[in-house]
């Protein structure tokens, strides 16, 4: 379980405070595949963050014992100017990988860049990068992905490829995801947490939460 | 499987300033010249300087030669000025890497810094070779003190480094503002003239820089005839520690709320 106690979460800006959440106060259960679904701007990505510890509440906290990934989004912490080995390397040694050597075989292995994995990111096209980070995430074994929109711009082979070392890890592991394609949600997630106004609420049924979305 | 390691506090900042470290060595000089231009062009520039200074204005400067008395000067206000706007980038130019918990700015200021450090060790040694074969005295009367000064005005570039990257995440405008102010450094920490140059009752414009102190020391460290008058180790180790502390504080209450922005 993840606990969020009393957040409150703003962005200064021009016109003041912009707050995401007012003294927020939630338990995101465990053992769910959950998708967040927020229209733009609802604070989808902010919550990643928070949750990743990317970032921090203006006040509250989170507590939790569960290991949570860092939000991978499209690059995160991917330099462009390094080659996918290098990269891989650095946040395998970031996140206290114990064989740094097999994460890597790993990554290569799910990754599928071939020899683009000696090469800068920089070269690699719009679909690989996203493979790339999904495959540094999913080479360590955390109790929770949070998958930010990374699914999608990849095909459809690497979806399926995605979705079964999700199956696969899914007795340990769960995730979480933002998407704004509906499809992709039904494909990785069973229950969802909609995401309106600074308040969530969870379904456990999937179909019932999106439902509620799309009436928003 | 690939197990995480359950490490404390201080093994994922060694793990994570190790990774940066290597990082910045990879990604900083990403040209065909590569590293080997960061060490060759200070020692280049530093002897044309050096070179020319002496050959201008005689062999000695206040018993010291004008060469060393020149490269001490570069070296030391180039060492520090390019640890503080690396050790300040390094925080903006790191900034998505905090989307990893365990990558926290001071780890990248850290990182920036030894980096730094590890040029300005090879651009010394490259000076010292140079200053070998054009058969120069290399004889220092005090290491001990040397060292420390070195040491010292690297740490205060660090401590300032942190301090102005953390009001840049805050107010992005104060990089400017910090080019701005370490511009005229060059010229008044002594780096072409000596405090001993200028009618003692000018000092005060010019005491209260540390980086002064640093290269007066220094000097007065190779060559004890040289003297050590109007500078202090004690002035330079008390400001260094005061805005260490300074420092470290703002950053305590600050960078947490610095990266969420």
């Amino acid at each position: 379980m993840i606990r969020l106690e009393n957040i409150t979460k703003y962005y200064p800006s021009r016109l003041g405070k912009q707050y995401v959440f007012k003294d927020l106060s939630f338990d995101i259960p465990s053992g769910h595949n959950i998708g967040i679904l927020g229209s733009n701007g609802a604070g989808k990505s902010t919550l990643f963050r928070l949750l990743a510890g990317s970032e921090y509440a203006n006040k509250g906290r989170i507590i939790t014992d569960l290991s949570l990934s860092w939000p991978v989004a499209l690059a995160t912490g991917i330099h462009p100017q390094m080659t996918g080995r290098e990269n891989t390397r650095f946040i395998g040694k970031v996140n206290g990988i114990a064989d740094i050597d097999e994460y890597e075989r790993r990554v290569i292995k799910f990754a599928e860049l071939g020899k683009k994995f000696d090469l800068p990111v920089k070269s690699y096209s719009t679909g690989m990068r996203p493979r790339l980070a999904f495959a540094c995430s999913i080479g360590i074994d955390f109790d929770v992905y949070l998958i930010d929109e990374v699914t999608s711009v990849g095909d459809a082979k690497f979806r399926r490829k995605a979705k079964a070392a999700l199956l696969e890890r899914s007795e340990q592991a769960n995730v979480i995801m933002v998407s704004h394609e509906m499809d992709e949600i039904r494909q990785f997630c069973d229950s969802a947490i909609v995401l309106h106004k600074g308040e969530l609420t969870f379904y456990n049924d999937l179909e019932q939460g999106i439902a509620q979305y799309q009436a928003l | 499987m690939t197990t995480v390691l359950k490490r404390n506090k201080w093994e994922i900042w060694r793990d994570v300033i190790f990774a940066l470290f290597v990082r910045e060595i990879r990604t900083g000089f990403n040209d065909k010249f590569g590293l080997g231009w960061a060490i060759i062009s200070p020692v280049l520039f530093i002897f044309m300087l050096a070179f020319l200074r002496g050959k201008i204005g005689g062999a000695e400067t206040h018993t010291l030669p004008t060469f060393t008395f020149m490269a001490i000067g570069i070296l030391f206000i180039q060492s520090f000025l390019q640890t503080l706007s690396g050790a300040a980038g390094a925080i903006r130019k790191n900034k998505t890497l905090f989307a990893f918990r365990q990558v926290q700015p001071i780890s990248a200021v850290l990182a920036g810094a030894l980096f730094a450090l590890l040029i300005k060790a090879f651009v010394i040694i490259g000076i010292i070779i140079l200053m070998y074969f054009m058969g120069m005295d290399l004889h220092i009367s005090n290491p001990l003190l040397l060292l420390a000064c070195f040491f010292l005005l690297w740490l205060l570039a660090v401590v300032l480094g942190l301090l102005f990257g953390i009001a840049e995440l805050f107010v992005k405008e104060i990089g400017k503002v910090r080019e701005l102010l370490t511009r005229p450094l060059f010229f008044i920490s002594g780096v072409f003239f000596s405090l001993q140059d200028i009618p003692r009752e000018y000092w005060h414009f010019l005491d209260w820089n540390p980086v002064l102190h640093a290269i007066e020391l220094t000097r007065f460290a190779v060559s004890s005839t040289y003297g050590s008058e109007g500078v202090s180790l004690e002035y330079l180790s008390g400001v260094v520690l005061v805005l260490s502390f300074f420092s470290l504080a703002i950053y305590h209450i600050a960078w947490k709320q610095g990266i969420s922005r």
